[in-house]
């Protein structure tokens, strides 16, 4: 364990007081390594927190919470509304691509008529996602591969077509090998892409992607890809 | 509704909230109100202070909506761990003001087994931190437990037990080792 480390659990757990706790404080805000440690032992200590029952507050609190937001947002002004429009385009091309994957798992999970009444249906595997950042704008693709169809939804809702590109995103084989197209991006749209065996047998957890930039209607055959615009991984939901 | 489908939802009325929608707020209280306020009551001890410190919760969400990345973190773990963290903190805001009522009566309740109900953040509950820690001796297991849920840091564990602070440190330090090397080795 380093002492990184150490800190990050101390931290996370609470141990720390006076210099100490202000310096972890400092690093939590400062240094994004040590942050995600903190995460780490957070993630890992919460399921403590599902020992506790459950407790309805009082009826009237969410009347005075929604009073003190409007509050506070009365004085947060423009800048916050903003920052906000910008960052909601940051993120909801991932919190789209998990919501369709578990709309779909939904119906994975719907047992097949004719089937006997103790036949249960089969969970399905772990759906991998992507939020890929475009270049320098405040915009992510988001891909959600589903295992079980070896289906990939790819969510561009943010992005708006040019007229004079269109987009292609590729599979970054792991020894390094020819990349496998994944697709034309459909700007503004949620596109669902059908894998072939040999495509899906390829994909697994932290596997990359390249996004290029390419003619309308993709590279043609004869030229080589276009300049990478984004790059992302595959991570499990 | 299933576990993933309601993980979901969650996370993308987090993700709205963080887009300044308030609509979205009615939805994440109805779904995480009973689980949080039952935390905060927990940590507090007191029904008063456990209030004032969900809507303490809910206005820190509020404002910190848009740093939730649900690629990252699971929706319900992450409001689970800012109302822990919030309560623990009042906790010890209204320690230092001065000697109120005992603590360990907060910190002392036994705690129920889940509800089949309830928001789990372990849905499974596989979570290895429950073996981890009962591979640790008693002394460092109680005391992790009161430093997560009685906000008690170093210096208070090491007067509660009589024991010098460096003494205090190395104990529970070896068992966050221990503890580090058992959750990594189920992942």
């Amino acid at each position: 364990m380093t002492a990184d480390d150490r800190l990050a659990a101390e931290y996370a757990i609470g141990l720390l007081e006076g210099q100490d706790l202000l310096d972890a404080r400092g690093r939590v805000a400062s240094d994004p390594a040590f942050a995600q440690a903190v995460e780490w032992w957070e993630e890992r200590l919460a399921p403590l927190l599902d020992g506790i029952a459950e407790t309805a507050p009082p009826e009237q609190l969410f009347a005075r919470i929604v009073a003190a937001i409007d509050a506070d947002t009365g004085a947060g002004g423009e800048v916050v509304t903003l920052r906000r429009k910008v960052q909601f385009w940051q993120r909801t091309a991932a919190a789209g691509a998990i919501a369709a994957c578990a709309a779909l798992a939904a119906l994975v999970l719907v047992p097949q008529t004719g089937t006997s009444p103790s036949s249960t249906p089969q969970l399905a595997a772990a759906p991998l996602v992507a939020s890929i950042p475009i270049g320098d704008t405040p915009l992510r693709l988001g891909v959600t591969y589903l295992p079980d169809r070896k289906e990939l939804l790819v969510s561009a809702s943010g992005l708006t077509a040019d007229g004079v590109h269109d987009h292609e995103l590729w599979l970054v084989p792991d020894d390094g090998g020819t990349l496998r197209s994944l697709g034309v991006v459909q700007a503004g749209a949620e596109k669902r892409v059908p894998l072939d065996a040999d495509t899906a047998a390829l994909i697994h957890d932290g596997i990359g992607m390249v996004l290029t930039r390419e003619p309308l209607g993709g590279k043609p055959p004869e030229a080589s890809a276009g300049p990478v615009v984004a790059e992302g991984a595959f991570d499990s939901v | 509704m299933n576990a993933d489908d309601a993980r979901a939802r969650l996370a993308s009325a987090i993700v709205r909230i963080g887009a300044g929608d308030k609509s979205a707020l009615d939805y994440v209280y109805r779904a995480t109100s009973a689980k949080l306020f039952g935390i905060c009551l927990r940590i507090l001890g007191d029904r008063k202070e456990a209030e004032d410190t969900l809507q303490d919760v809910y206005l820190t969400l509020w404002r910190r909506a848009d740093r939730f990345d649900p690629a990252r973190a699971s929706p319900i773990t992450w409001v689970a761990v800012l109302a822990r963290n919030r309560a623990i903190d009042r906790l010890r805001r209204l320690r230092t003001r001065g000697p109120t009522e005992p603590i360990e009566s907060a910190a002392e309740v036994a705690d129920g087994s889940p509800l089949a109900e309830q928001v789990m953040i372990d849905a499974e509950g596989t979570a290895r931190i429950h073996q981890c820690l009962d591979t640790l001796d008693d002394s460092q297991k109680s005391s992790i437990r009161e430093a997560f849920f009685g906000g008690f840091t170093y210096a208070d564990l090491a007067d509660r037990l009589g024991v010098p602070l460096g003494t205090m440190k190395s104990r529970i330090r070896r068992g966050l080792a221990q503890l580090k090397v058992c959750l990594e080795a189920s992942e």
